[in-house]
């Protein structure tokens, strides 16, 4: 399995100002004194080994959308945030270079707008040629009408040609598609949210974001926890810090980096993909974030099993 | 985990010792909340001397949390004090050490808490 993601940030997405593309050349700029770049060799190395992400690159700003490739000839997406209008288009490249073919499934967490917003720009979804099939624990399809109904949007959703095909999932229940399974878990959220855990060849890859882990519902807590059971990845909503989380914006639908250490460790998780970014936070803030929880787990490691953390970013694969 | 109960001029001071983790978080939990309504009878606050302590994972931080919240609607002040390195970076990761006053020493503490 190859996991890319297309879209990382969480309730809406955001675009980096000038003054922020010129603070990271600054920097660079800064920590170049005194090097040896006079090849363009030396400069791509010192940019890609000793600059911080968050000076070299950027996190993005697109809203959730991430692919699962298992290595068949379907294109496979959980969730249509901003994100989706970028993977639409790769995925007719590829589909013209031969390997895949339009048949597109989409896995919903929920049918909150940053969850959906990338719909009315995805291409594929306006060529009669793609089939594309949309799960989820909601009516997804109202969801989507509504979005681009009058006076919201100028073209409605009848007007995309690709046949569609809607299936509600029930909390727990299992689907196999031949080229995988996977189980959908409803989540504490807003209206719900829905995690999804895919199977393949002994590989486990789990999305579960948008949703608020309270330390006191242990029925949750411990039900997620099995859902989670021994993931090689699991991506995973960090929105907020764990203060954050349990006072000023507890019900607000979302869970810390602390939280979703603790419970990938209980879980025997191999990898933690951070993900559902608050779009307050610039690049160094993220990468602060990301710092610290590897920190985190390091103090809180209850054996010698380490779980591996990534911060997810737009344009991150991670081959699982 | 341990926990133990003292007075100090009217400060009741709850010292910890041990690790806070799912397996003690309930009985930290209760241990709290009595203490909680000693120091509201004692017209003062609470203070978590947590000097003893070298674990503890969210399931504590709740209930931190929840001692902060209920000493807010009693009207009375929650600090703590004596943090390990690691408890320390704990808070600070969390953040929870711009949500409660930390003082070196549970002595500093009371001291503070008494104004």
């Amino acid at each position: 399995m190859q996991v890319k993601f297309w879209g990382t940030r969480g309730s809406l997405p955001v675009a980096m100002k000038a003054d922020k593309v010129r603070g990271k050349i600054v920097q660079a700029l800064q920590a170049a004194r005194g090097k040896n770049l006079d090849d363009d060799q030396a400069i791509a190395d010192f940019v890609d080994n000793e600059l911080d992400f968050s000076v070299a690159g950027t996190y993005g700003g697109a809203s959730s959308c991430v692919e699962i490739d298992f290595g068949n000839d379907e294109f496979v997406l959980c969730d249509m945030g901003s994100g989706l209008r970028e993977f639409g288009f790769d995925s007719l490249r590829r589909i013209n270079e031969g390997g895949k073919k339009g048949a597109y499934s989409f896995f919903m967490s929920h049918p909150h707008w940053d969850h959906i917003m990338g719909f009315p720009f995805f291409a594929p979804a306006f060529m009669p040629t793609n089939n594309l099939k949309i799960v989820g624990g909601h009516d997804i399809e109202f969801a989507l009408r509504r979005q681009q109904d009058n006076p919201s949007f100028p073209v409605p959703l009848d007007w995309m040609g690709a046949p569609r095909e809607f299936q509600v999932m029930k909390d727990g229940e299992v689907l196999d598609t031949g080229a995988f399974t996977v189980k959908i878990r409803k989540q504490p959220h807003h209206g719900d949210s829905y995690g999804y855990r895919f199977e393949k060849g002994g590989k486990t890859v789990v999305y579960t974001t948008d949703a608020e882990h309270k330390l006191d519902d242990l029925d949750d807590f411990d039900a997620h926890i099995e859902f989670m059971r021994g993931a090689d990845l699991v991506i995973f909503d960090t929105m907020y810090s764990m203060a954050d989380a349990i006072s000023v914006k507890e019900d607000w639908g979302h869970s810390s980096n602390i939280v979703a250490v603790d419970m990938c460790h209980q879980a025997g998780v191999k990898h933690l993909a951070m993900f559902h970014h608050e779009p307050v936070f610039d690049d160094a803030m993220i990468l602060q974030n990301h710092t610290e929880t590897i920190r985190y787990e390091e103090l809180v490691r209850p054996g010698d099993d380490v779980l591996r953390i990534s911060c997810a970013y737009d344009g991150l694969v991670i081959d699982v | 985990m341990e926990c133990r109960k003292e007075n100090k001029d009217g400060v009741i001071v709850l010292v910890v010792d041990g690790a806070i983790d799912h397996e003690t978080a309930a009985a930290f939990e209760q241990a709290v909340m009595p203490s909680l309504d000693e120091a509201e009878a004692a017209g003062t606050g609470l203070v978590f001397d947590m000097s003893g302590v070298d674990y503890m994972s969210s399931v504590g931080l709740r209930v931190l949390m929840l001692a902060a919240k209920a000493a807010k609607q009693k009207s009375i002040s929650v600090v703590v004090a004596g943090l390990q390195a690691t408890l320390a970076e704990i808070f600070q990761i969390s953040r929870f050490d711009k949500i409660f006053t930390i003082y070196d020493t549970a002595d500093a503490a009371v001291a503070g808490v008494r104004g």
